[in-house]
């Protein structure tokens, strides 16, 4: 790469981190003015999240007095970072994936781990017994959801693969070819079978209501996060905000890989623009389903309970659907269709 | 995961300020993986010395403070105060009073149970049905508010009677309040018992045996979720219970059959309100014309008042359990003694058999469910030189000899 | 929905108005101070609070000249909020003490402490002036 490129690609990501943290920020705001208004409130403005992060990085930081004080805040670093990174190997709206040329699907689900992984060790290093059964489950939990995420990846990537697409685990090959258009009906029920999968993944990444036992509010109080206050919990909070676009994003890029400019005509600028609203769009869309909705309609789960959700009930749903994937494969050709 | 358990047990404290508990309180849980083995705690963190500011006051004044116990429940130690006050005073009450006392006390309990609901639905992280019971309780509270003058701390009862009667132009109030929960009431069962969620997260959790809530001597809702049938309303009537017919709410009743656990407790609870409906439209329609108060002067009263010597108890059935008030009086201005026994003090204990083997996650709701009011309860905390003592039983057992003695002369 | 029957209440409930009454305004002010001075200056509105109901028990109002300091009141307040003061034979209620029992102005012979609809006292000084009656 000459200086030029390697110059561009910095800028790139400096305004692709700088839209993960706002784009986060301005989709958690809205997922609590949602949720605000499904519980009969009028709720915070949009804007709190931003307003909330600002305070916070004003607020004094405390270490608490038994930690271990070079992971404690190391931790929300790490968390902040490999979070907002994500981002560089997703496609967000038209634009490919910045650093797409050097990871792939597979790559993306284990970054997903880091930010988790940073917590609990954030956790541990807190020296509060809160603070580490916060991070003993959130390791369970992260154990728990791998198994069905790898299902999800795996089966849409095999399906793309067994279509002759090649690349099928590169996210440019998966948004460029939605995997919709690659199935026959029975293909269509797998796909749709595996699209709810991945959004009951959705709140436990996320840390969210039922699957949020990790920082469990009236069990932990905070749990993983309960000693951690001003800057380190803005990082935290952002790392969350980050997150949540992430998620967001793969869930589109995975499922919902369509652009407006691919639809109507328009003259570049205003396209990209059209594409990005398009995009946030689907975000808020995919993520009412997946966390909001979901967190203000049930109770919290035990963690037990958590683990026997994922691994009995999800997994379960999740081979059913590459099972069917299986089976429009097979059948593909004998009807005549997909393929 | 059977590696924790091999994990040497650890310490977890909750409390005394925790999200969990609304009120202090402190636990201690020696803890083995997720599962409690065992659990101490330790009351006492809200003591406020009402009793001791009303022995320094009328009975007149007392009334009043006694409304201050609890936030929650305003009229039951007003009520058993007084009810304990015209005992010894020979205090004849009319009879409309007491079926005014009776309506102002069942929209507490409708206004205390769904508030307990709401709680509950908090614990389990369903913070939309919290909104929702809180929100449709709102129609109790502005009834109690219209009645009465106060949201909260209600001021209504007054030794020998009530302060406000009911008019007739509040009879259309009190009917639409009931209407709605009547209606609600079908919804607000099927919110919380037909969720599965809830269901999974309360079913066979925090069981109570009823052999334990009796030896325990555990009292309402709590009581009656383990098939205990009492109920202070059907043994020991009083204010205007003995006109109407009112069984305990047990919840073989309702489901056929009792388990003792959370899930049953909110069975009882929201079954109740619905009970509570029914007994406030019984006493619309069945009260009595006249005075709502023996003595309307309160100068009389006082004078009243002053001239009584000897013990009155009053009991009342609270909307956690048996509330009861002792009273002395010596021919003075003020009691010679008064002693509160809050209903959650009896329910206190049942925690550590229900905690005993539970997880960690089902601690705020095992808490919960006993609609624990500590305020109400803490009614003795020793400090000295900054330091807090224990007292054991064999303490409490000389104290009290002790205090008997003293009050014989 | 089967098992978890809040789902279609809440979703129902996205479209509806919330039943949160905007008191004083939609969102907190970021001041309070300055929002409560735009609104008396003129410059702000405040929504209203949820009204009251007949008979409510607000702060206490005093009718000075027709008190014949009896001290009847002082005898019944539950809270010791009413003080009175020899020199002049009249009372003075602490409103930070009152409980708003009521109890004074059943009471008092001459009919000259009442309670009215005022109900936000809340200050940071117990001594204001408004929460002294005399
Ligand atoms: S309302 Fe009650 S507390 Fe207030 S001044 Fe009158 S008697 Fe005292
Ligand atoms: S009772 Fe009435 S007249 Fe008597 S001192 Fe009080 S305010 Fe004055």
């Amino acid at each position: 790469m000459t200086p030029a490129e390697i110059a561009l690609l910095a800028a790139w990501c400096a305004a692709l981190s700088l839209f993960a943290l706002a784009g986060g920020l301005l989709l958690s705001g809205i997922d609590r003015k949602l949720a605000a208004h499904m519980q009969a409130r009028i709720g915070p403005p949009i804007r709190q999240p931003f307003i909330d992060t600002v305070k916070l990085l004003q607020k004094e930081n405390v270490v608490p007095a038994n930690a271990i004080p070079w992971l404690f805040s190391a931790a929300p670093v790490v968390a902040l970072v490999s979070s907002v990174l994500v981002l560089f190997y997703i496609p967000v709206a038209s634009t490919m994936p910045v650093l797409g040329a050097y990871g792939d699907l597979v790559l993306v689900m284990y970054l997903l781990t880091v930010p988790a992984l940073a917590l609990v060790a954030g956790g541990f290093a807190s020296g509060s017994p809160y603070a580490t059964i916060g991070a003993q489950r959130e390791m369970v939990t992260m154990i728990a959801y791998e198994f069905p995420l790898a299902i999800v990846v795996i089966g849409v990537a095999w399906r793309l693969g067994a279509a002759g697409i090649s690349h099928p685990f590169a996210l440019q090959s998966i948004a460029a070819n939605p995997v919709w258009s690659v199935t026959g009906p029975l293909g269509l029920a797998g796909v749709f079978i595996l699209l709810v999968v991945l959004a009951a993944i959705t709140p436990a990444e996320l840390s969210r209501i039922p699957f949020d036992t990790q920082e469990a509010e009236t069990e932990l109080a905070g749990g993983l996060l309960v000693e951690y206050s001003g800057r380190n919990l803005a990082m935290f909070t952002l790392a969350q905000a980050a997150k949540t676009l992430v998620l967001a994003a793969v869930i589109v890029a995975v499922f919902f890989p369509w652009n407006l400019s691919s639809f109507l005509a328009m003259p570049g600028l205003l396209a990209q623009a059209a594409d990005l609203l398009f995009f946030l769009l689907k975000a808020v869309l995919v993520l009412f389903f997946a966390v909001t909705l979901v967190r203000v309609a049930m109770a919290r789960f035990r963690i037990n309970e958590l683990v026997s959700f994922y691994w009995v009930y999800l997994s379960v749903i999740g081979l059913a659907g590459i099972v069917l994937l299986m089976a429009d494969v097979v059948a593909g050709p004998l009807a005549g269709v997909g393929v | 995961m059977s590696g924790e358990s091999k994990k040497a047990p650890y310490r977890v404290p909750i409390g005394p300020n925790h999200p969990a508990l609304k009120e202090p309180v402190m636990f201690t849980f020696e803890m083995e993986g997720e599962v409690v083995r065992d659990v101490d705690f330790a009351p006492g963190q809200a003591h406020r010395g009402i009793e001791w500011m009303g022995m320094r006051r009328n009975p007149v004044q007392i009334v009043h403070l006694t409304d201050r116990i609890c936030g929650i429940c305003g009229v039951v130690h007003s009520l058993s105060f007084s009810l304990a006050v015209e005992q010894i005073a020979g205090i004849e009450v009319p009879e409309r009073a007491d079926y005014i006392r009776t309506i102002v006390h069942e929209f507490e309990r409708i206004q205390s149970h769904l508030l307990w609901a709401g709680v509950a639905a908090h614990e389990l992280g369903f913070d939309s049905l919290l909104y929702l019971t809180w929100r449709v309780r709102e129609e109790a509270m502005d009834v109690i508010e219209n009645l009465t003058g106060n949201r909260v701390n209600y001021g209504i009862v007054q030794v020998g009677g009530v302060r406000r009667d009911i008019v007739p132009e509040q009879h259309a109030i009190i009917e639409k309040c009931l209407a709605t929960y009547e209606g609600l009431l079908d919804t607000l069962l099927s919110f919380f018992l037909d969720d599965r969620t809830i269901r999974m997260r309360c079913r066979d959790v925090g069981v109570l045996s009823r052999k334990d809530a009796v030896e325990l001597c555990t009292v309402g809702p709590t009581a009656r979720a383990s098939g205990v049938n009492v109920d202070l309303r059907q043994d020991y009537p009083y204010a205007a219970y003995g006109d109407l017919d009112v069984k305990a709410v047990l919840p073989d009743r309702y489901l056929g059959e009792t388990h003792g656990d959370v899930y049953d407790r909110i069975v009882v609870r929201l079954l109740e309100v619905g009970q509570s409906c029914q007994i406030i439209r019984q006493c619309l329609s069945e009260m009595p014309a006249g005075p709502i108060t023996a003595e309307e002067k309160l100068v009389k009263l006082l004078a009243t008042c002053k001239k009584a010597t000897g013990e009155g108890i009053g009991r009342v059935e609270a909307p956690r359990g048996e509330c009861l008030h002792y009273v002395r009086m010596e021919g003075k201005d003020s009691p010679a003694s008064w002693k509160v026994k809050a209903s959650s003090y009896s329910n206190l204990m049942s925690w550590i058999p229900m905690l005993r083997g539970s997880q960690i996650a089902d601690i705020p709701i095992i808490v919960a469910s006993i609609d624990p009011c500590l305020s109400c309860t803490d009614r003795v905390a020793i400090v000295q030189d900054n330091r807090r003592s224990i007292l054991t039983k064999d303490d409490l057992h000389r104290l009290s000899a002790e205090k008997t003695r003293r009050l014989q002369g | 929905m089967r098992g978890l029957p809040l789902v279609p209440e809440l979703v129902r409930q996205l479209f509806r108005r919330p039943a949160t009454n905007r008191f004083p305004a939609k969102y907190l002010p970021p001041s309070m101070r300055a929002f409560l001075r735009d609104v008396q200056a003129g410059r702000a509105t405040a929504n209203p609070p949820v009204p009251t109901p007949p008979k409510f028990r607000g702060k206490i109002a005093y009718d000075r000249d027709s008190c014949i300091g009896c001290m009847l009141c002082v005898r019944v307040c539950p809270a010791h909020a009413i003080e009175f003061l020899p020199d002049t034979k009249k009372i003075r209620v602490w409103v930070d003490q009152c409980i708003f029992c009521s109890q004074c102005t059943s009471i008092c012979p001459k009919s000259c402490l009442s309670m009215t609809d005022a109900f936000l006292l809340a200050g940071e000084d117990r001594y204001a002036e408004d929460l002294i009656v005399e």
